[in-house]
Parts: structure tokens; C-alpha cells; sequence
């Protein structure tokens, strides 16, 4: 994956209702390339028997 | 009194009726407003309060009536800290006329012990961005060189304590904002195991990674103040139910019969640290090993593999938790802050997924690795402290971090200094200990600490 453009990181935001102008937008794109390396890093192939994800407990706390 | 002294040795003096603590708390203020002009690591003192909780303590000291050692204790709370009908701003502009209601758990646990409350003490923005030149106050200054950093969140914390303007406070640590400044400003500061103290009441960064703790001048007097700080609390759903151990109990044990595990490739190949940090460690290391404990290197996965998971989960967190402000209020937020934040729009659910599939390979990781050790020891900073004025925006993500491993694990981790680098401020080494042995944890810490004196050397003010 290449780093992101302001096309993409305008259009990331807006998915979350965050509308930002171009600008504010290149200020971002520095901090959104080392994110996007450890994207990338965290997507590396695990293997076969590694831990599933998320667990969480039925029994509430009281 | 003329020097500063720490918690154990003021808690000492007042229960011999030595020490006053309205005496006490008056030399503090006159400190505070002698001092903080240049090192702004207070964004509010709250005078008459600490002077009502001094004459309290006071008329307990003379009654016979202290209720332990923290009675008396001048302390201050990082302004994330809910303090009831005294503002809590988050040092930022979208909360600088914020006043709550009620104390956060943590902080009624203090004033219940008998300190005395000096204020509110700065932060990064949402214990996130920072150092932050455009905020409603400036940012907190280093008392070793007012032109250089304090690391942060508890930016405020580390520079009052480290310049005498407190004995003690609080610190919040998501990714290392304990044991930074108290590495960067030569003090004590402690992350706890995940869990042991309550953040109930305290505003949150990053909810899975959050911990409260405390920062003082040295280890012992962590201790005395994490005692008062842990306990179940039912109103923060990560917070465990178990019995809070005696964190003084192994104080004087000594390293004799310790097993230290080095992880040596952190600080030498993932990510290498100044001659000056190398060689503190080194030292310590070599403490260790003449004191009598087991010393051998130990092989973890590299710092990176723990930087990556732990900071998308960081920002995914804060990114949530932000969103309604970020939409409309954007502007409001420092630069820093936003951001940083708002790279995390570019995190998905499935990377999210994934990042915590990997913390969890790595909290087994690391429980393996500790299995024949008692406490692994590390670095906590990569150096001194950088200039204030030359902090890129982006540091934290560039480079894997020290501290960060350990709020992705959980696992407790004491910072405490090891001597000086070439400029003339603190370098540090980082302590980790297995879950919920903040006993042993202190106990390393405190038998170096003990011999090496570090602690005895105070940045030259006024």
C-alpha cells in the first residue's frame, strides 16, 4: 500500500462526518503515512494457530 | 525547612510532630510562586483549599489523629483528574470552563489519606498532543533546562515534582505518559498493572490502555502514594477485584537473590538510546548483578511489533471517543491533538481486529518471557530531553517507544533515573515487573535508588 493522499484522507474523514479543509487535510498526511505503515504491519499473515481476536465475558460485573 | 524533602522523610518528621504541615504547605506556595512562573507546571493553585487540608492535617498531628503517612502531604492532580467544583480543563480550550461535581476515585482516596492539595497541574491536551503552543496555557517547562521538554501527558506533574513544588501527584499513562516525564525530569513514576487503579472519574485517552498512577521523587515514595491510589472500584469496569498488596513490604529487601531479565535489543538495535542512557543502564545492570541477582539478557519480539497494535489502538480509542467534538470543533483543538488524532479515520475495523489479535499474542509473549524473571529492566526515553522548541509533530508515532509495550501488555513499569547525559539533564532506565508484583517492582527499584543516590542531586532553581 502506497501512503495516502488528500483525496484520500479528505474522503477517510468524511466517512466519519469529519469535514476538514484541504489544508487542515495536508497537515494531517505526514502522521497518515507512518499510520498507514503500521497498518500494514499489523496485517501481516499471523500464523494458523494464533489467538482468536477479541473475547469478552457474558457475566456482567457487578 | 529548607530542602525539599520526599514523602517518607516528611511523613517522618510530621509524625514526630517535627514538621508542620501548615509550615509545610506555606513553603510550598511560596515555591509555587517563586518557581512556576518559568516552569508553568501549574495551570491552577488551589491556595486556600491547601491551606483548609493543612490546618485539618495539622489539628489531626496534634490530636494524635493521622490517619498514615500521606498525612500532611502536599500533592497536586493532572488536570484530567476530576477535582469536584474546582475546574478540570484537560489543558484545553473546549473544556477551560469545565467544573465537575464529583472528585474522580483516585483523588478522593488521596484527600481521604490526609494530603494537602495544591492545584491542578498541566497536561497535553487530553493527556495526547503536546508540547502545544497554541492552548489557552503554555505548556510546562523542564526545571533541569526551562528550554527543553518535559515529555508529557503528566508534563506538569514531572516538572513539579521535580522541581520541589510538590511531593507527589498524579499521571496518567496511555502509551508512556508516567514514565516519560519522569524520565525526562529525573523523578519516580510508576504505570501500574492494568487495573489496579481506578480511572473512574478521570478523563480518558484510550480506554483499554489507560492507567492511573503516580509521580514523586523517588520509588519508595511511589509506593506510599500508589497504596493510597489502588483499590476495586465497581465504576471502572477494567479495575480488579482482589486484595491490594503491601507495596512497602519488600522495600528493604534488596536485590540479592532478584532475577533481572535485560532487554538489551530495545535499546541497543530496535531503537538505540544516547551513550549516556546506554551506560546508566549498564550500570544498573552491573548493580544488579554485584548486589547478587541473576542478570541475563532476554529476547522479546521487536519494540516495533508492540508500537504498531498499541498506538492504532491509541488513536482508534481517542478518534471514538473525540468524534462528536471533532466534527464540529475541529479548530478548537490544538494541532498537535487533532492531528495525531485524526489519522486514526484511516484505521478499519478489521485492522483494528487485527491489532488486537496481536496484543494478545504479545501479553502471552511477554508472560512467557517473564516466567523465570522477576523484573526485566530496559530503557524508558531514548535520551535527555529535547528542546521544547524542537519537538516534531510526529515523534511519538516515527520511532517504536520504550513505554509502550507495557500499557499493550498491561504489565507494570516503574521509570527512576540513572544519572545525567552530556547536556546536563536526567537519563533513565525503565523497571517491569509481572502483573500485580508492584512489590518486587518497587523493591528493584528502591535497592538501586538506595545505592546510587541519584535522587540526592535536585535541578538548581532559584
Amino acid at each position: 500500500m502506497s501512503a495516502p493522499d488528500e483525496a484520500e484522507v479528505t474522503a477517510a474523514l468524511a466517512r466519519h462526518g469529519v469535514h476538514l479543509s484541504p489544508a487542515q487535510v495536508r497537515a494531517i498526511l505526514p502522521g497518515a503515512a507512518i499510520v498507514r505503515r503500521m497498518i500494514e504491519q499489523v496485517n501481516a499473515p499471523l500464523p494458523r494457530e494464533a489467538e482468536p481476536a477479541v473475547t469478552f465475558s457474558a457475566e456482567p460485573r457487578k | 525547612m529548607s530542602a525539599i524533602p520526599t514523602i517518607a522523610e516528611a511523613a517522618a518528621l510530621i509524625a514526630a510532630r517535627k514538621l508542620s504541615p501548615v509550615e509545610l504547605v506555606t513553603e510550598q506556595l511560596a515555591r509555587i510562586n517563586m518557581l512556576d512562573p518559568a516552569l508553568h507546571a501549574f495551570l491552577l493553585v488551589t491556595q486556600e483549599r491547601a491551606m483548609a487540608d493543612a490546618r485539618a492535617s495539622e489539628a489531626r498531628q496534634m490530636a494524635g489523629a493521622l490517619r498514615g503517612r500521606l498525612d500532611g502531604i502536599p500533592i497536586a492532580h493532572k488536570d484530567i483528574y476530576n477535582t469536584a467544583n474546582i475546574r478540570t480543563t484537560a489543558h484545553s480550550k473546549l473544556l477551560e470552563h469545565n467544573v465537575p461535581t464529583q472528585d474522580a476515585f483516585t483523588v478522593r482516596k488521596w484527600a481521604e489519606a490526609g494530603t494537602v492539595m495544591l492545584g491542578k497541574l498541566a497536561t497535553h491536551e487530553f493527556a495526547f498532543g503536546g508540547p502545544s503552543f497554541d492552548l489557552p496555557w503554555p505548556p510546562a517547562r523542564n526545571p533541569w533546562n526551562t528550554e527543553h521538554f518535559t515529555a508529557g501527558s503528566s508534563s506538569g506533574t514531572g516538572a513539579a515534582v521535580a522541581a520541589g513544588l510538590i511531593l507527589g501527584g498524579t499521571g496518567s499513562d496511555t502509551g508512556g505518559s508516567i514514565r516519560g516525564p519522569a524520565a525526562l525530569c529525573g523523578t519516580a513514576g510508576i504505570k501500574p498493572t492494568y487495573g489496579l487503579c481506578s480511572r473512574a472519574g478521570i478523563l480518558p485517552l484510550a480506554y483499554s490502555l489507560d492507567h492511573a498512577g503516580p509521580l514523586a521523587w523517588t520509588a519508595e515514595d511511589c509506593a506510599i502514594l500508589l497504596q493510597a491510589m489502588a483499590g476495586y472500584d465497581p465504576a471502572d469496569p477494567a479495575c480488579a477485584e482482589r486484595p491490594v498488596a503491601d507495596f512497602g513490604a519488600d522495600l528493604n529487601k534488596g536485590a540479592k537473590g532478584l532475577r533481572v531479565g535485560v532487554v538489551r535489543h530495545f535499546f541497543e538495535d530496535d531503537h538505540r538510546v544516547s551513550d549516556a542512557t546506554l551506560s546508566g543502564i549498564n550500570a544498573a545492570v552491573d548493580f544488579y548483578r554485584r548486589e547478587g541477582a541473576e542478570v541475563r539478557d532476554i529476547t522479546l519480539s521487536p519494540m516495533g511489533e508492540y508500537h504498531a497494535p498499541g498506538y492504532l489502538i491509541m488513536i482508534t480509542e481517542a478518534f471514538t471517543l473525540h468524534l462528536p467534538w471533532l466534527r464540529g470543533n475541529f479548530p478548537e483543538y490544538a494541532e498537535m491533538f487533532r492531528d495525531r488524532v485524526a489519522t486514526a479515520a484511516l484505521v478499519s475495523g478489521n485492522d483494528i481486529t487485527q491489532a488486537q489479535r496481536r496484543r494478545r499474542l504479545l501479553v502471552r509473549e511477554l508472560t512467557d518471557a517473564m516466567a523465570d524473571f522477576d523484573v526485566i529492566v530496559t530503557a524508558a526515553a531514548p535520551g535527555e530531553a529535547p528542546r521544547i522548541d524542537e519537538v516534531p509533530k510526529w515523534t511519538s508515532m516515527e520511532k517504536p517507544s520504550f513505554t509502550m509495550p507495557f500499557n499493550v501488555t498491561g504489565f507494570p513499569a516503574i521509570t527512576i533515573r540513572t544519572g545525567f547525559g552530556a547536556g546536563g539533564l536526567p537519563v533513565a532506565m525503565q523497571l517491569v515487573a509481572k502483573p500485580f508484583a508492584e512489590p518486587t517492582l518497587f523493591r528493584a527499584a528502591h535497592a538501586y535508588e538506595r545505592a546510587m543516590e541519584w535522587h540526592k542531586q535536585r535541578p538548581a532553581l532559584g
